[in-house]
């Protein structure tokens, strides 16, 4: 039977590039504290260089990606909205009291880590010696800095189930209905937070020995990015999940998105064997593309996701549903997003920051040649 | 309490002066000497009779002040090319289904959205933040962002007529009486006689929603996401709908 829909209506893309950015930019942060915690929370000297990154990663993306998501709200005014009339059935609702909670005990846990610093900083006679000993509030005292970790840290494992349980609970969208796609946004946050680091690395600090170790941890998780995407489309070609089968079947016969598969495993693919191959001299590359990489996954997951329809025929104009105007607003989130890594690397000792009291262990657990 | 289209223009011929508020005052007086009766509203569209001149989809927009890019209701128009078969025209007005377990209500995160005790599916507007969950989540496209109130829109049964005793906009101006509209809890209301006396389909039933808008005549193949190929869309995928999936 032939089919032509000739007369239809055309939805427009109800999650905005906003959503795009406030998720990319959140699996960053809580996978790149995840990648913190050895150095800052376990106590691991030779784990610093990687720490005081990640941490720095963390922080900047972590403050970012909220107002990306009040800016995707119709109603940003309406905010406490979702204090005052929780929906526990709802993963959204359970998502505004989890992401606050993150960044708050995100950013206490990074004043914790850099207290000494500030401290010292507002102990010398120079121009912003107040402004630290304020930032100090004055003393050096930071042995609350690991249980502050930990507490980050559960907070981000939270945040990490709910960004991805509530797209995968959508069952109106097979494309996002699937049980890999928490597990994707998850390999994925690491592969974009691992990226950033390498940026920042060959930005900043230019150790070749750092960079070799980022690239190994990139090539580790664009592995699993790659087993868990070749996953997917096994189960879905198989036939033995009727969801994923509709999942594949809805958008396969179309050559745009025969393009943005293969593009996308393409960047996996090739960000691998350098990151593989050329460990020590590749970080801008592997970093620009794993970045890119990570963007590309949640740009395709939402707004390719959108462009599906769940009744009628053929894809609707949801790739760049807004325009030039929603393609500022991904450029101003990033700007947003420099402007933070500036004023932390201007205004925070991030350099400095050391093992907190009470958290370097009397012992190395292992030799420190084999972190 | 009978509510179908013809039930209704019987009542307005059977009253002589102020027709709209008789037919509400006599629908209060009906509920009243039912107090313990809560009706169930639902429709049966019969596309045996819908002939897609989109009346309907017009008196919703006039009625509800729905925006120029959204529709709370339309008709979708399919041509249908069976094998060796001549192509036909088949209609199928879409609207909120109204369903019994809904999948916009659990995700709203403030609970903005919900499920009248007549069986409506709302949207309390100054609770509504604009997230779009619950657009996400139907299942039938029903729902969308209205641009100028900045909420979640959707249709309501026009829930402001039926509270004053009419019929929904779209019933009440369907030409050809494809859309009936009643209290599903009344065995004796012209939709719980059609759904007694013939085959009814409802949209996507593997999503186990329990639509309360059924279909008489729906083609199975349209019971879903209809793979088929889109007649026009915006020349930004232009290429793609050339290139729709197989059926």
């Amino acid at each position: 039977m032939e089919i032509t829909e000739l007369v239809g209506a055309v939805h427009h893309a109800a999650w905005l590039p906003w959503a795009v950015q406030y998720f990319f930019l959140i699996a960053i942060s809580t996978t790149a504290l995840l990648l913190a915690l050895p150095g800052f929370v376990m106590g691991r000297e030779t784990a610093l260089p990687r720490a005081r990154l990640a941490l720095m990663t963390a922080v900047t993306t972590g403050i970012t990606a909220p107002i990306a998501l009040l800016a995707d709200l119709h109603q940003p005014g309406r905010f406490w909205e979702f204090f005052a009339y929780t929906n526990a059935s709802s993963w959204m609702a359970w998502g505004a009291w989890f992401v606050p909670a993150y960044v708050g005990l995100l950013v206490a846990f990074a004043w914790a880590v850099h207290r000494p610093a500030f401290h010292a900083w507002g102990n010398e006679d120079w121009r912003f010696a107040k402004l630290f000993r304020w930032l100090s509030l004055g003393g050096s005292a930071n042995g609350f800095a690991r249980p502050l970790g930990i507490a980050a840290t559960i907070a981000a494992i939270l945040v990490l189930t709910y960004t991805g349980a509530e797209v995968y609970v959508v069952r109106s969208r097979p494309l996002w209905n699937t049980p890999f796609l928490p597990w994707q946004f998850l390999a994925t946050g690491f592969v974009g937070a691992l990226g950033v680091m390498l940026v920042l690395e060959r930005v900043l600090t230019r150790s070749a020995g750092l960079e070799a170790e980022l690239n190994r941890r990139l090539a580790l998780w664009l592995a699993v990015v790659g087993a868990l995407g070749a996953a997917w489309f096994v189960v879905a070609v198989s036939g033995i999940s009727p969801r994923h089968s509709e999942a594949l079947a809805s958008v396969a016969g179309f050559p745009v998105w025969h393009t943005m598969a293969t593009w996308g495993a393409l960047t996996v693919a090739v960000t691998f064997l350098i990151a593989t191959l050329a460990p020590a001299r590749s970080g801008w590359a592997t970093g620009l593309l794993a970045i890119h990489a990570a963007w590309m996954f949640r740009w395709t997951v939402f707004m390719g996701g959108q462009a599906v329809p769940k009744v009628g025929s053929g894809l609707y104009d949801a790739m760049l549903p807004t325009g030039i105007e929603g393609l500022m607003g991904v450029i101003g989130t990033f700007g947003l997003w420099l402007f933070l890594v500036i004023a932390y690397t201007t205004f925070i000792p991030w350099l400095e920051a050391g093992i907190p009291a009470g958290g370097k262990p009397a012992a190395p657990a292992r030799p420190a040649n084999q972190h | 309490m009978n509510m179908n289209r013809r039930g209704f223009l019987g009542a307005v011929g059977r009253v002589s002066i102020g027709a709209a508020a008789s037919v509400a005052g006599g629908a209060g007086a009906a509920n009243a000497a039912k107090a313990d009766h809560i009706p169930k509203w639902g429709m049966v569209v019969d596309l045996r009779k819908c002939i897609g001149c989109q009346a309907c989809t017009v008196a919703c927009i006039m009625e509800n002040d729905v925006p120029e890019d959204a529709f709370r209701t339309h008709v979708s128009v399919y041509e249908l090319v069976k094998d060796g078969q001549d192509p036909a025209m088949v209609m199928l007005p879409r609207l909120c289904n109204h369903c019994e377990n809904p999948p916009c209500v659990p995700v709203c995160p403030v609970e903005a959205t919900f499920k009248a005790e007549s069986g409506e599916v709302l949207v309390d507007a100054s609770r509504c933040v604009g997230c779009a969950y619950c657009v996400q989540a139907c299942p039938y496209d029903a729902r969308f962002i209205n641009h100028e109130t900045q909420t979640a829109d959707k249709c309501t049964f026009c829930f402001h007529r039926t509270q004053a005793g009419l019929l929904p906009a779209c019933v009440e101006t369907c030409v050809g009486g494809a859309r009936n509209f009643g209290d599903l809890n009344d065995p004796e209301s012209a939709v719980s006689k059609l759904l007694a006396e013939n085959e009814v389909s409802v949209l996507r039933p593997e999503m186990q929603t329990n639509p309360n808008v059924y279909y008489i005549g729906l083609e199975d193949v349209l019971s879903g996401r209809v793979a088929g190929e889109a007649a026009y869309r915006p020349a930004h995928t232009a290429e793609s709908v050339a290139h729709a999936e197989g059926v």
